[in-house]
């Protein structure tokens, strides 16, 4: 009865059950057996080589697999407490925001101000909410001034940026991000993870984020899950998974900072340099 | 490499600010009245009534470029007609009367088209046909298409580029041979098409497109009293050239003048 | 090798893109190209094979005036892989693509069967042969894109970006092959955003900012300057930023010297 109740309590925002998932033209799964469970709230990092089925599970967490992806989806996925097999992607776009790779291509209005205007229009909402909507989305991301401009004229890390205004307007719980920094410099790139941060602790979001930047994100996340030929291979907390053996087997760019510490077989395990520093007692 | 006479830029004249179904009743009489008459004189003054809706929307510079990059076709239009017409009738004088109307007329379509394009912004145009009751699909992808215009063009350049650099040269060959040429450039920018258009299709799911089948709109176009008076004025003037000119239209239908 | 001698350049007139650009490539050099979005990078390296020309001042490619050589023929001597290979991949098949440049640059017809067959053994594409180059993943589009430019083994290589959307393993296979085509007597330029994998890598380091060269030496001087490279809005690679945290002076680029200074703080302490 108490461990009934226990694991009710336990039920994270998103719950990801025996989830195998082969697209139609495909002769294997790019999923296999995939179990998470995500808590609201937290920041989660998603990593791993290339194809090893970070993208599949994203479309997965937002409903576009199974509903606009043909293939065999076995096992579940609940997200805010709707099944993704019985919900269609309009429904659960109110409650996951997904934004991907490329911002030149999924902004697609002619002015920053009516793209993030779209998904509140699509909802049928009355013009006063779709404008508080919009002036609040713009001002969680710091884009106001850049209302009247058109997306093209952009740099990448202020499309990305609108790109996740747009989705803020549909006041999801939930963000899941595709590697949203691959085509970013690295100072647009801190920005938007910046951004990232600010969001889950001011507004207590839940992020998603698949990242190869390890350096950069390995202090802000709470929890990594490293993922390899469609399964997950290891998730916990970043300064176990980071430092553990497998995930340098499998070759994807851990943080500098992990191998120096490795290579000089240090007990602790910092993240970022200033921790090191300490650990080593470096007058500064 | 300026293709785009016709792109929309913003700016705070009065035609810009006039509703575009005000604009597409000018756009619909003037053609009528382009295509109605086949006097060069008349054509002519049809032609300059377009001269001051530039000046009062401030797009001068861009209509006379409009007008010269349409210079080609203007010429070749002027030739044709002219050895077709010569060939029928012989008519020396009725051949250039005739051939210089066309021209004109061509003209008159270009400086007409150009200053609707010039000055109702893209947004505006969807607007006005979501007004007509089109369905909001069909819109949506219009405009679209339109957003992606400059995308598109930089990225045929992209493209150029890329195949020059791998020995493509466009200027050697003959006619059939440079046509082939295109097929390096067609070929990548469709397929980048395409694999948009997916990406472009989850972002709208991901975004609930199709959530609600009463779509509201943050912006709307509302007819005001400077449309009216501005649809009056552009019926005055139509039934005016119509009345006035009615008995030279009647008499210039016969080629023999 | 290749020379830029007071080069500007503007698409239009009033706003240069590059200012007074003075540039010495010597052959068998590798080294990159690094600045914030807007620097003129991609602009630079056009006028490496011909597709820009100076509007001031000149460039010297293998001896020829590119403001006097077309495109065609210096392409012939510089292969440019482009960023995204989606822009440059149209062929039916892997193999057709691959030809594609060979037939343009007039290489006899048993020549041509001859490279093809080599490069598609040393990119990995052999079983890709007759598939269609969309059907392909990225990275394997990326192989074949890189493939179309080896193939007719120009002197000098330009890679615009090639680290975007590859993984750690995916850059070691780059580095690796890069090394290769560099020990082969190739000169090689990388423009890139990626300064890890520059610090990592690459033994000369130019940095672009606003249009003009702000640095140009070897990768463990400019990339340790982190003063220069804040200035330029670009982050200092990791370990130069551990050495700063740790008090470490001169800041190091290179891993081993970095352990073994710390290790001597290790030691100092006890």
């Amino acid at each position: 009865m108490i461990d009934f109740f226990m694991g009710m309590m336990r039920m994270g925002i998103i719950e990801v059950r025996n989830l195998t998932f082969k697209y139609a033209n495909s002769d294997k799964p790019s999923l296999y057996n995939i179990n998470l469970s995500i808590d609201k709230g937290e920041f989660l990092l998603i990593t791993g080589p290339t194809g090893c089925g970070k993208t599949t599970l994203c479309k997965c967490l937002n409903g576009l697999i199974p509903n606009s992806y043909n293939g065999d989806f076995n096992g579940e996925v609940i997200i805010d407490g709707l099944s993704t097999k019985e919900h269609p992607v309009h429904e659960i776009a109110q409650h996951v925001g997904l934004v991907f790779q490329d911002p030149e291509n999924e902004l697609f209005c002619t002015s920053v101000e009516k793209e993030i205007a779209f998904g509140p229009e699509n909802l049928g909402l009355s013009r006063e909410e779709i404008r508080r909507r919009v002036e609040e989305a713009m001002a969680m991301v710091g884009i106001s001034h850049l209302r009247e401009r058109s997306p093209y004229e952009l740099s990448g890390g202020e499309q990305q940026k609108v790109a996740i205004a747009a989705l803020l307007a549909m006041k999801p719980k939930i963000l899941v991000l595709d590697e949203p920094t691959s085509n970013l410099d690295p100072f647009s790139a801190y920005s938007i993870l910046n951004l990232l941060f600010n969001l889950k602790k001011e507004y207590e979001m839940t992020i998603i984020l698949i990242e190869h930047r390890l350096d950069m994100v390995a202090k802000i996340v709470d929890r990594c899950v490293i993922m390899n030929e469609g399964r997950i291979i290891a998730i916990g907390p970043p300064e176990e998974v980071l430092y553990s053996d497998i995930v340098e087997s499998i070759g994807i760019g851990i943080p500098k900072i992990v191998k120096l510490v490795k290579t000089l077989g240090l007990s602790s395990r910092p993240l970022s340099s200033n921790v090191l520093a300490d650990i080593l007692k470096v007058k500064k | 490499m300026k293709v785009f006479y016709f792109e929309y830029k913003r700016e705070s004249s009065i035609i810009h600010k006039l509703d575009p179904r005000a604009k597409l009743v000018y756009l619909i009489l003037f053609t009528i009245l382009t295509v109605y008459f086949t006097n060069p004189i008349i054509l002519f003054l049809i032609f300059l009534s377009s001269l001051p809706m530039a000046i009062l929307g401030k797009i001068v510079k861009k209509w006379i470029i409009s007008i010269k990059g349409s210079l080609f076709f203007i010429v070749f239009i002027f030739i044709f007609n002219f050895i077709g017409i010569f060939w029928t009738t012989g008519n020396i004088i009725d051949t250039i009367i005739i051939s210089i109307a066309m021209a004109i007329r061509f003209v008159s379509l270009i400086s007409i088209f150009s200053i609707f394009f010039l000055s109702t912004s893209p947004e505006d145009l969807m607007q006005s046909m979501i007004k007509l009751k089109l369905p909001y699909e069909y819109v949506l992808t219009f405009n679209m298409a339109m957003r992606f215009v400059p995308t598109l063009a930089r990225e045929a350049q992209t493209i150029i580029d890329a195949q020059k650099s791998r020995g493509l040269e466009f200027e050697k060959g003959n006619i059939f041979q440079k046509v082939k040429k295109y097929i390096p450039i067609l070929i990548p920018l469709i397929i980048s098409s395409l694999r948009r258009a997916e990406i472009i299709a989850d972002a709208m799911e991901s975004r609930a497109f199709g959530a609600s089948k009463t779509r509201s709109f943050l912006y709307t176009i509302t007819m005001s009293k400077i449309d009216f008076i501005f649809i009056i004025i552009c019926i005055i003037i139509f039934t005016l050239f119509i009345l006035i000119f009615k008995d030279i239209l009647l008499h210039t239908i016969g080629l023999n003048s | 090798m290749i020379e830029f001698h007071n080069v500007f350049f503007s698409y239009q007139p009033g706003k240069d893109i590059l200012k007074n650009i003075n540039l010495k490539v010597n052959k068998g050099e590798l080294l990159a190209i690094l600045g914030p979005n807007g620097a003129g990078k991609t602009t630079l390296i056009k006028h490496i094979n011909g597709l820009l020309k100076p509007q001031r001042g000149y460039v010297e490619v293998l001896g020829m005036n590119t403001k006097e050589t077309t495109v065609a023929v210096l392409a012939r001597h510089v292969g440019f892989v482009f960023q995204n290979p989606d822009h440059q991949l149209f062929a039916e098949t892997v193999e057709k693509e691959i030809m594609f440049a060979l037939i343009n640059f007039n290489f006899p017809e048993n020549e041509i069967k001859e490279r093809v067959e080599k490069i598609l053994h040393e990119l990995d594409l052999i079983e890709y042969r007759n598939r269609s180059p969309f059907m392909l993943s990225g990275g394997e589009r990326k192989r074949v894109a890189l493939a179309s430019v080896l193939c007719y083994d120009p002197s000098i290589l330009i890679l615009d970006e090639p680290t975007i959307g590859q993984d750690y393993r995916q850059k070691l296979n780059l580095i690796n092959l890069i090394n290769k085509l560099n020990k082969e007597g190739k000169t090689v330029i990388i423009v890139t955003h990626d300064i890890e994998f520059v610090a990592d890598f690459i033994p000369r380091c130019i940095i672009m900012s606003d249009g003009r060269i702000v640095a140009d030496g070897p990768t463990e001087e400019v990339l340790t300057n982190s003063k220069l490279l804040l200035e330029n809005s670009l982050l200092p690679p990791q370990l130069v930023e551990i050495s700063l945290a740790l008090n470490i002076s001169p800041p190091t680029i290179n891993f081993e010297k970095l352990v073994s200074f710390i290790r001597k703080i290790i030691e100092s302490e006890e």
